[in-house]
């Protein structure tokens, strides 16, 4: 099976990494014996997703963020329409903003999203930063991570983090943080996301084979030093989330 | 009355604090609460002279400070790197008279990046340098041009800039600004044509987002940069590295002053040429400068040579989460020709706080080990299978890879197996972790 994974300005939306979530999805997506090819999209490139398995878009400095969105716009009724059809996408760090309704900088100035879904966030002059160690409803097991943003995400029904444990959330200290919905992840999660989480890389893969009828096996690919670095922080981040 | 009063608590702290081996920011903290403007009451020295940047804050400090000295100039400046509002303060106090007069012909401060413009608020700098902005300590700093907004508000009209020419990023302080200096490297016989690296900070113009080019690349996004659309490029230089060989550890400055490099790193090489034109437009003769960078051995300690069993060592440290260090390191390693094995160690991200954030790692290009001399790669502390995860992205072969999370134990079975040179990659957080293992040579 052949699928294509299109990625949103590898080069201006890059900070912290994000690109090894592109890394980990496609080694993951091979050892289901999948042929992988990864699209990048470039600003004024004008190019066609239709056809799309997976999107995804990195964080990038606000200004970055700012310049993106303005590209990005194009985009919005086809990554819409694919997200209707149950396409699985991944918007990390400040990429998840663009697909709300409008981002308000640090200057008072606001411009919109592709409007995806109706939240809005206001970013200020703090930045929030720290260990994440929260729970959602996809699997028992909890999610680790960092956050480094500054904005205040507001009006989220369906978050992919119910909670957290140790860190801010979209809107409040120990909140409920991202956005999920059908087959849309979206994070301040900074960086790859799913290079820490291995059983959130198992969901966005399983979204990925189900829409496209590839059936999993029974034991899913599964790469020991990525479990055992989830195993080591999970436990760092727990004794410090009840050491608080 | 209250300015006597904050000179004579500072004084006092500093003494007492020096008995008990405290740090140096409490004594200006109590100065600053009993006089807040104590810093715009003091009558400084004819030349202050303010380092901030990603990279080489320190080396560039101790390299001014030296070289002044051998001008002949008294130098005041924070050694111990508090370099926030307090341990300025601190500094500025203790070498006051109590009439509040600085008793040098320099003030040379080491400024953290983002609170310079706390600490400038009450007196500027007359040079002020800039050595580069990059990604660093994203887990404190955001992201590079968060750090740039926290900049430049500490920048006095009045203010002369000494900019890195070939830093895409922090050259925009020039916008608007009058008076600037420049130093840069020119084409050099390491450059590449285009960027290197896992990620690429000189894609797109820091001013208007167009696509960039470059004429030549000294590392990573760093070299001749222009823009395809707005003017932003690579300006001309008043203090120029004309010709660099890092095979044979020369440099020649301006095409006059030619020295030795006691370490040849690129990094180095902008360290010495911002000390140079700081020095410089503090009125010291290039002769006089030239001889005190010629064969400079920096005492901060950052490389250390070791043996260990038959193996002879070196310690490259560098901050964790700065991934353009790192390569640096990387490309030192990569430059070598006898056969060797190099040792990662990431154990506590931080010294100075506890994260598990390793994201950082993704951006280093680890590739650069993948070549014929080094044989092997121990990867080792808490996070080794972070870093194994990593490395398993590289094109470096499977077998040459160890992984052993116990620091001891991995430097036990290199002692115990083979004379092949070692290089050691880490941070300022778990250096000692390996330096214990090891004898230091001097």
């Amino acid at each position: 099976m052949e699928l294509k994974i299109v990625h949103f300005y590898p080069d201006l939306m890059s900070l912290y990494g994000s690109y090894a979530n592109v890394s980990v999805l496609r080694r993951y997506l091979e050892a289901l014996d999948c042929t992988v090819t990864v699209q990048p999209v470039r600003p004024g490139e004008g190019a066609d997703i239709t056809g799309a398995d997976f999107l995804f878009m990195g964080a990038g400095t606000e200004r970055a963020q700012r310049f993106a969105a303005g590209d990005f716009a194009q985009y919005g009724p086809a990554v819409k329409s694919l997200a209707e059809e149950g396409c699985a996408m991944l918007f990390a760090g400040t990429a998840m903003e663009l697909l709300g309704a409008s981002v308000t900088t640090k200057d008072g100035d606001t411009f919109d999203g592709i409007g995806l879904a109706a939240f809005t966030t206001v970013q200020g002059k703090r930045r929030i930063v720290g260990d994440v160690y929260g729970a959602t409803d996809l699997f028992p097991e909890a999610v680790v991570g960092f956050m480094n943003k500054c904005g205040q995400i507001r009006g989220v029904e369906t978050p992919l983090l119910t909670g957290l444990s140790l860190g801010y959330g979209n809107e409040a200290e120990q909140g409920p943080e991202g956005f999920h919905w059908k087959n849309v992840f979206a994070s301040e999660l900074t960086g790859p996301l799913l290079v820490k989480n291995p059983r959130l890389l198992d969901v966005i893969a399983a979204a990925i084979c189900a829409r496209r009828s590839i059936p999993l096996p029974e034991e899913r690919p599964s790469f020991p030093y990525a479990e055992a670095g989830y195993a080591i922080t999970a436990e760092q981040l727990k004794l410090r989330a009840e050491a608080k | 009355m209250k300015k006597f009063l904050a000179i004579l608590v500072c004084k006092l702290g500093r003494a007492v604090g020096r008995l008990v081996g405290k740090g140096s920011s409490m004594p200006g903290k109590f100065a600053l609460k009993i006089c807040p403007d104590i810093l715009s009451r003091v009558q400084l020295p004819e030349h202050i002279i303010a380092v901030t940047g990603s990279n080489g804050k320190t080396s560039t400090v101790e390299m001014i400070a030296a070289i002044l000295r051998a001008g002949g100039k008294t130098v005041v400046y924070n050694e111990e790197g508090s370099n926030q509002i307090e341990g300025v303060t601190t500094l500025v106090l203790t070498h006051a008279t109590l009439t509040g007069r600085v008793r040098a012909d320099v003030l040379l401060i080491e400024s953290d990046e983002r609170y310079a413009a706390q600490s400038f608020r009450y007196f500027h700098p007359t040079e002020f340098v800039i050595t580069n902005l990059y990604r660093d300590q994203l887990t404190r700093n955001g992201h590079p041009e968060w750090v740039y907004d926290a900049i430049l508000p500490a920048l006095h009209p009045e203010t002369e800039l000494l900019l890195n020419a070939d830093d895409p990023l922090s050259s925009c302080f020039a916008q608007g600004h009058d008076k600037v200096k420049w130093f840069g490297l020119d084409r050099c016989p390491t450059d590449t044509e285009a960027p290197t690296g896992m990620y690429h900070d000189g894609a797109y113009c820091p001013v208007c987002h167009a696509p960039m080019e470059y004429d030549y690349v000294h590392y990573n996004h760093i070299g001749a940069f222009r823009c395809t659309k707005c003017g932003h490029r690579k300006p001309a230089t008043d203090y120029t590295a004309t010709a660099l060989d890092l095979e044979r550890g020369t440099l020649t400055i301006d095409g006059s002053v030619t020295i030795q490099l006691a370490f040849r790193s690129i990094y180095n090489v902008y360290n010495i040429l911002a000390a140079y034109a700081a020095c410089r437009e503090c009125g010291v003769a290039s002769d006089t400068a030239a001889g005190v960078i010629n064969n400079y051995i920096l005492k901060n300690g950052r490389m250390q040579k070791f043996t260990l069993g038959a193996h002879h060592g070196m310690l490259l440290t560098s901050k964790h989460e700065n991934s353009i260090a790192y390569d640096t390191n990387l490309r030192y390693i990569r430059a070598s020709h006898a056969p060797c094995t190099v040792l990662v160690i990431v154990d506590a991200v931080s010294r100075k706080y506890f994260t598990s954030e390793t994201s950082w790692l993704w951006d280093i290009d680890f590739d650069l080990l993948n070549v014929p001399q080094v044989e092997r790669v121990v990867l080792s502390g808490r996070y080794c299978n972070d870093l194994a995860e990593r490395f398993s992205f590289t094109g470096i072969p499977r077998e040459k890879i160890t992984v052993q999370p116990d620091i001891p134990a991995a430097a036990a079975e290199l002692k115990a197996n083979g004379s092949e040179d070692v290089y050691v990659v880490t941070c300022f957080s778990d250096r000692d972790k390996i330096l214990s293992q090891v004898v230091k040579e001097a």
